[in-house]
């Protein structure tokens, strides 16, 4: 399982959102792979799962071939939890 | 870097007209110190017209950036506290750190603690109510674990 993390530059709120991701993964008792990334590169990466602005989410829709996941708030802990769950109860 | 954000760079006001503003004057320590040059702020503001408000990383507040570019001389954060709620496009932001990377490396240790901190929503309401540059500088030194 490889998540990808993306924001507009890859450098600095997917940076948060991938140790949001991490944390959460790990309350979870859950394991996956985490990388972040810009909105150009995420469209030619291959995930099994993209978690990222519902404006990229949007932005994506149709170009990436991996679920998209919106979060709202990339330090919101309780919220990445619950696409995490989502996630995995598909799969 | 011995701390994340220093004294020098943390401000408090009343009132700001607008996140425009706001983002603005939150950078004003970073241009002042030669960290960045005044193409960053823009940059970070076009950012935010393009790509929408997911700089809102936690309630009540922002992380205005943008990509690392030669704007930017030095690797560094500054923090405005904003008393009066500054709607960032509908949401409703005190705290604004802006982050200058210098490149996509430097910065990513400081962030590792940012990113605990912000896990935190009783740190974000801490500062809120912290009633001096001191306050809030201590309070950061305190909470924020560089590693």
């Amino acid at each position: 399982m490889k998540i990808l993390a993306v924001c507009g530059f890859g450098v600095g709120s997917s940076l948060i959102l991938k140790m949001t991701i991490t944390k959460a993964l790990r309350e979870l008792g859950l394991d996956a792979e985490v990388v972040n990334t810009d909105i150009t590169d995420a469209k030619s990466y291959r995930a099994d799962a993209i978690f990222t602005s519902p404006q990229f989410v949007s932005d994506l829709t149709g170009s990436v071939k991996a679920p998209l996941y919106p979060i709202n708030k990339y330090s919101d802990k309780d919220e990445v939890k619950q696409q995490l769950k989502t996630l995995f109860n598909q799969n | 870097m011995v701390e994340a954000i220093p004294r020098s760079r943390i401000q408090i006001v009343e009132a700001v007209d607008d996140y425009q503003a706001a983002i603005t004057l939150a950078a004003k320590p970073l241009l002042d110190e030669g960290f960045i040059e005044a193409p960053y702020i823009q940059a970070m503001l076009d950012a935010l017209e393009t790509h929408g408000p997911y700089i809102v990383l936690a309630d009540h507040f922002a992380l205005p950036h943008a990509r690392p570019s030669e704007a930017v001389k030095q690797t560094g954060l500054s923090l405005l506290l904003v008393r009066e709620a500054v709607d960032v496009k509908t949401n409703p932001v005190h705290v604004f750190i802006v982050l200058a990377a210098k490149d996509d490396q430097a910065h990513i240790k400081v962030l590792g603690g940012l990113a605990e901190f912000l896990m935190e929503p009783q740190n974000i309401q801490d500062i809120i109510a912290a009633s001096t540059r001191d306050d809030v500088h201590t309070l950061l030194k305190e909470r924020w674990t560089l590693t």
